[in-house]
């Protein structure tokens, strides 16, 4: 299935969870915070929470500022 | 003794933390993460801001949090890039999950040239955001009635600005911070402009509770010595604070007993 990450589109495998799109991403969990479809999840739940097919993920990550 | 208040009693309280130090520090615009790393121990800074940014899927970021915490360094993310209170609201939701902290620098600037804060949004989203449970430290212009409104809100401290963000002008809002640290029951934290290590000993001669440094260091020809000198700086100026300063005076007020020794004829006998 396809999901959109930041306005790309990647394949994942059905029942992808949160956590395995980030490792597949090769992207960090720490410093990581997402919203699917707009609506932030919790990190607590990213290893159960199923993404499904045309979810709109946003990520963002902790980065250098002042 | 005052001397023992400075030495050990005079921790800043914002929140729930207590800090020894009053120089806060940024992580931006340093050239190299080792260099970053190195200045924020220089400077002894115990609280240091950060910034949330939309993952760029084609690069590979940093990973500056590793060293951050490696260091016990607290973190302070801020919703820098938020145009309004909607999106400072979701930006700060954001970096509570990124970084696992309820502590954000709220700060929205509409306008790019400038970067200053707009009242009315940060207001907005202060009164939310001190709801939801953040301790919420607003970026703001020195106006002493907004802060009045934010200390009402529920915020744990302002952060006033000296001049505008990265302009290293120094502390142009003399006037109105004084009224602000006159009128607060939360801390003060000057924030913006503060160029050079004298800006921070200025502040805190005034009475701030703290100062927020990142350019001046972050740029400094040597970033690592600068911030030793700055710690200097703000350690002095809360000493010269807890201290009292003597006040100023328009006619000169004489420190010798010259006159006496005038008086007592004795130029008239050697001639």
């Amino acid at each position: 299935m396809n999901v959109i990450v930041n306005g790309n589109i990647f394949e994942i495998a059905p029942n992808s969870r949160i956590e395995g799109l980030l490792k597949s991403l090769d992207k960090p969990l720490n410093g990581s915070a997402l919203a699917v479809n707009g609506e932030i999840i919790s990190r607590t739940k990213w290893a159960e929470y199923r993404l499904c097919e045309g979810d709109n993920i946003s990520l963002f990550q902790a980065i250098a500022g002042g | 003794m005052l001397s023992n208040k400075i030495n050990s009693n005079d921790l800043l309280v914002i929140g729930d933390k207590k800090f020894t130090s009053r120089l806060f520090t940024g992580t931006g615009k340093f050239n190299d993460q080792k260099t970053m790393v190195a200045a924020l121990q220089a400077s002894q800074s115990q609280l240091v801001t950060m910034a949330l940014k939309r993952v760029d899927m084609d690069h590979k970021e940093d990973d500056i949090l590793a060293p951050l915490i490696k260091n016990g360094l607290n973190l302070l993310p801020n919703t820098s890039g938020a145009r309004n209170a909607k999106e400072a609201i979701f930006a700060a939701q954001l970096a509570r999950e990124a970084l696992q902290t309820n502590w954000i620098k709220l700060e929205i600037h509409p306008d790019p040239k400038y970067l200053l804060p707009d009242p009315i949004e940060t207001l907005k989203a202060a009164e939310f955001l001190a709801k939801d449970g953040f301790v919420v430290l607003p970026y703001v212009h020195a106006d002493p009635v907004l802060c009045k409104h934010l200390q009402a809100a529920g915020c744990a401290a302002v952060m006033p600005l000296g001049a505008p963000i990265g302009s290293n002008k120094g502390i142009r809002t003399r006037e109105f911070l004084e009224i602000i640290i006159e009128q607060a029951t939360i801390p003060v934290i000057v924030d913006a402009g503060i160029g050079r290590p004298s800006d921070a000993a200025f502040a805190m001669e005034l009475g701030a509770d703290a100062v927020l440094v990142n350019t001046a260091i972050a740029v400094a020809g040597d970033p690592i010595a600068m911030s030793r000198a700055f710690a200097k700086a703000v350690e002095a100026g809360r000493q010269a604070y807890l201290a009292g300063l003597a006040g100023q005076y328009q006619h000169a007020v004489a420190s010798s007993p010259l006159t006496a020794f005038l008086e007592a004829g004795l130029l008239k006998e050697s001639v």
